[in-house]
């Protein structure tokens, strides 16, 4: 896998949350180049997070810093990197933690090793934009904005060309202007990435039917298992509350006025649900996310997540021993349009998520109303949202889709295509 | 479903058509009293929805500091939409409505800072002089000297014809509200009608997601005379409150922003970048451009359905799609200012969860322009004109706000990038484009500037009769 998806959460003193959540502002006022973590050095970064969590009235719900990552390459690379660059920036940020060295100085490696003893991986996650590096996506938008100006030239100049002669005046064009742009490109998956998950999705088959068929005792016990299951699930559903009151208009104003900076391109959001007691619903959820993260791997390569189609990179953890499910994600658009694509277009999968979250709308049978109880989803989701206090994006201005086709323009920028596969081609412009 | 239409103010189910002109009093409480009196007096005098008024209609609506300022208990007004509490101009709203740069609230010559109102008051009559004779008596009168401060008045006068000034027909695509009866009108005039239920334009009815809309609520006991009714089993929304009463039911939210229209510097614009390879003006071309930016001709026809010229059989037709018969934008540009402001089943995945979703995000327009028409349209005659937008809704955020952040100003709308609603979107800074898609390749229109300003607005509530009267029982400060 090219992309790694992580986070590190660590609990923070309760004396320091104040002068921690002053130093991620500052990390937040100039994510690019502030003086901790300067993330735009970090030339594999997609996007990171500094997500300060107060902590709610519960007792097992410390205050903890989560600091998101998604890069490209091996975990060990990137720390080794982060650390490398940002050792006193990070060692400010963590002096505020619990368990973190009180010596004066801290060498790279205690360094590394103290992040990576608090790596979380999530239980699920999703990629829109499969394959492609931090570099690629920059070179290929270089690219499409390059070609799109040669391209209005060309249209100005003359517009009685063919299909055919624009495409070669294009790619006349860009062997001379991107020489280093015209050999041809990795494909975005090896064929092992893309067999991996069905091979497992066809074991699982098989294994079944092996339960039903041949082994029909283990069979029968197993059906009996999921029937037994399912009561107990419909059970609890029926006694389980949901949110009653609108949320604290406090609460929302600060998460708001944190949205949209980047004129509705992109945002980001950090969630963190309070887990539904009882091991049922623990065994619901990681069986929900195992299944999700095993369809994202297998179907949801090509920039869609069950229909929605503005999600860069998007985890779900299980976060102080199993208590809380965080949520984090990037995506393109307004918080409102991103919600409303979950209720539109994917609520079964996302209530089979976060129903066994408390406060979420009333459930039948795990998948059925919840989310399409759309204002009260809404509701749900912001008043276990989080501000995020910093964020960092490799490429404010591009979304999933936008780079997908800055992705297919270039791919077959040289390969030979019939006349009518070069309209299409062409259309993308 | 039946509809309460002596409670319902009659602009929520009419545009008031046959009211050809129109005032917009824009007004600040001085005294909590001196305003419930006011509204007690011209209580019997406003329109509702049921039957029709010849002569004229008065309609009334509030923003939060109105209520606030007419006496209503800190924990009532609480109990609204949050973009209503919040209004039109806070930070984020201003960041996700484009009112930066000509159109920051600071530059309004209404409702920015300074420039607050509480209450609108929508007058229409049939002519000019009844219209000036109510609104003058009216004025003048003690009770209404007492209570108000005049921050603005926009007038309408008689259009003549259905087209907004830069030229266009205005108005043809409308949800229709269930219960209304409308459908069968709207399917004889457009072709097409989609019929909404009353929850999406009403609060206390089933909206889209088969729950109730949220309203404000008040307690029984500051309820004395029970002139409101008691929230019931059948109200499902998040705000349901046993034994509390509601404010809300047959009310909605009202959007009213004054849009200032600069006419000659549109087709000055449109006339530079359509012209004939000598340099000169081609009328043909300009038309097709200022077409491909609207997606209808100047005569209403859909670019969908009447793609070479206006058809005028089509002029009111709004029953057409893009799914199948112009994905990918040919006939009609993908950000083109009607197929940004209502994609339809253009979005995806599939077109009938397309127009299910775009569904969600609609408003009734009651809109008007306001100012004379322009003489000639490429000469700059230094008059202020414009529209007066107005949109129900009963989700601001929802339906309102995102058809102007996700569709309108959304530079990366439907796989676009970088260019936002050529008429009334917030333009970014440096070369603003409009991209026609066209065979082999696209086109694009460089250089675009902001055509359209926006000189004010407000978020409304626009209350049920019983809620009007309520409003008049306040009692002032004692218990607050």
């Amino acid at each position: 896998m090219l992309h790694t998806v992580m986070t590190i959460v660590t609990p923070v003193k309760p004396a320091k949350l104040r002068e921690l959540s002053e130093m991620l502002c500052e990390i937040g006022n100039a994510p690019e180049d502030n003086s901790y973590i300067p993330f735009r050095s970090f030339k594999r970064l997609h996007f990171a997070s500094l997500v300060l969590d107060k902590g709610r009235a519960r007792p097992e719900c410390n205050p903890c810093l989560i600091f998101e990552n998604n890069f490209d390459g091996p975990l060990e690379t990137y720390l080794d990197e982060l650390c490398e660059r940002a050792l006193p920036g990070l060692r400010s940020i963590y002096t505020h933690c619990e368990g973190f060295p009180s010596t004066e100085v801290i060498s790279k490696g205690e360094m590394v090793s103290y992040l990576r003893a608090r790596v979380v991986w999530p239980l699920a996650y999703h990629v829109g934009n499969t394959g492609r590096t931090v570099q690629r996506i920059l070179d290929e938008q270089k690219l499409r904005d390059t070609m799109e100006t040669q391209t209005d030239e060309l249209v100005k100049n003359s517009n009685t060309q063919s299909a055919n002669e624009l495409r070669n005046s294009l790619q006349e064009f860009v062997r001379k202007q991107f020489p280093s742009m015209c050999s041809p490109v990795e494909p975005r998956q090896t064929s092992l990435e893309k067999a991996a998950p069905w091979i497992k999705i066809g074991l699982l088959g098989l294994l079944a039917l092996v339960l039903v068929l041949i082994w029909w005792p283990w069979g029968n016990a197993c059906f009996v298992l999921v029937v037994a299951y399912a009561v107990i699930l419909r059970w609890k559903e029926s006694k389980d509350t949901q949110l009653s009151v609108p949320v604290d208009a406090a609460k929302l104003k600060l998460l708001v006025e944190n949205e949209d900076r980047t004129h509705s391109v992109q945002n980001h959001l950090a969630n963190i649900a309070i887990m539904k007691p009882g091991w049922i619903r623990h065994i619901t959820i990681v069986g929900v996310l195992w299944a999700i993260n095993l369809l994202a791997r297998a179907v949801y390569t090509q920039g869609k997540l069950g229909g929605i189609p503005s999600i860069h990179f998007a985890h779900w953890s299980l976060i102080d021993n199993g208590k809380r499910l965080l949520f984090l994600s990037n995506f393109d658009g307004s918080w409102e349009s991103y919600l409303d694509d979950f209720i539109d277009k994917a609520h079964s999968g996302l209530t089979a998520v976060w129903s066994n979250t408390v406060d979420f709308p009333r459930t039948r049978f795990l998948v059925f109303g919840g989310a399409t109880d759309g204002p009260r989803f809404k509701a749900f989701a912001r008043d276990n949202q989080v501000v995020t206090n910093a964020w960092y994006s490799a490429y404010r201005d591009l979304t999933v889709q936008g780079i997908n086709k800055n992705s297919n323009i270039r791919e077959r920028l040289f390969k030979s295509l019939d006349e009518r596969a070069t309209r299409a081609w062409l259309q993308q412009l | 479903m039946k509809l309460d239409f002596k409670d319902i103010q009659g602009l929520v189910v009419s545009s008031y058509k046959h009211l050809p002109w129109a005032a917009f009093l824009l007004l600040r409480i001085k005294t909590a009293a001196g305003a419930r009196s006011w509204l007690s007096l011209h209580l019997p005098e406003i329109t509702t929805s049921e039957g029709r008024k010849s002569e004229g209609s008065i309609n009334i609506a509030f923003t939060g500091t109105g209520l606030k300022n007419l006496g209503l208990k800190d924990y009532i007004c609480a109990s609204f939409s949050t973009p209503f509490q919040e209004g039109m101009t806070t930070t984020h709203r201003t960041r996700i409505l484009g009112d930066a740069g000509n159109n920051s609230p600071s530059h309004w010559a209404w409702g920015g800072p300074e420039k607050s109102v509480d209450v609108l008051l929508l007058m229409y009559a049939k002519d000019e002089d009844p219209l000036m004779t109510l609104l003058n008596a009216m004025r003048k009168h003690p009770t209404f000297l007492e209570a108000f401060d005049e921050v603005d008045l926009v007038r309408c006068e008689r259009q003549p014809d259905n087209r907004e000034h830069f030229g266009f027909r205005d108005g043809i695509g409308q949800p229709v509200m269930e219960g209304t009866g409308n459908k069968k009108r709207q399917l004889q005039r457009t072709h097409h009608a989609t019929e909404l239920p009353a929850g999406e334009f009403l609060l206390g009815y089933k909206n889209v997601y088969n729950v109730t809309a949220d309203g404000p609520v008040v307690a029984e006991h500051d309820d004395p005379y029970n002139v409101l009714v008691p929230v019931g089993d059948e109200f499902t929304g998040l705000n349901k409150q046993q034994g509390m009463h509601y404010l809300g039911l047959n009310g909605t939210y009202l959007v009213l922003r004054q849009l200032s229209q600069d006419v000659a510097k549109f087709w000055q614009f449109v006339d530079a970048a359509s012209r004939d390879e000598n340099g000169n003006s081609n009328l043909r071309q300009r038309d097709e451009l200022g077409a491909k930016l609207v997606g209808r001709w100047k005569g209403g026809a859909p670019l969908v359905l009447s793609p070479a010229e206006n058809d005028p059989e089509m002029e009111e037709d709004n029953n057409f799609g893009y799914w199948t018969s112009d994905p990918m934008g040919w006939s009609c540009p993908v950000g083109s200012h009607i197929r940004r402001a209502n994609p339809r089943d253009s979005l995806g995945p599939d077109p009938s969860t397309a127009r299910d979703s775009a569904n969600r995000h609609r408003i009734l327009r009651r809109g008007r322009s306001y100012g004379p028409r322009i003489h000639n349209e490429l000469v700059d005659d230094r008059v202020e004109r414009g529209l007066i937008f107005i949109a129900l809704n009963s989700d601001i955020e929802r339906q309102f706000e995102f058809v102007q952040n996700t569709w309108l100003n959304n530079p990366v709308f439907a796989g676009l990038d970088g260019e936002v609603d050529p008429l009334v979107g917030n333009l970014p800074r440096g070369d603003c484009v409009f991209t026609i898609q066209r065979q082999p390749v696209r086109s694009r229109i460089h250089g675009l500037s902001q055509f359209v300003t926006v000189k004010g607005g407000a978020y409304f509530f626009l209350p049920s009769l019983k809620a009007l009267k309520y409003l008049t029982t306040l009692e002032s400060e004692s218990n607050r």
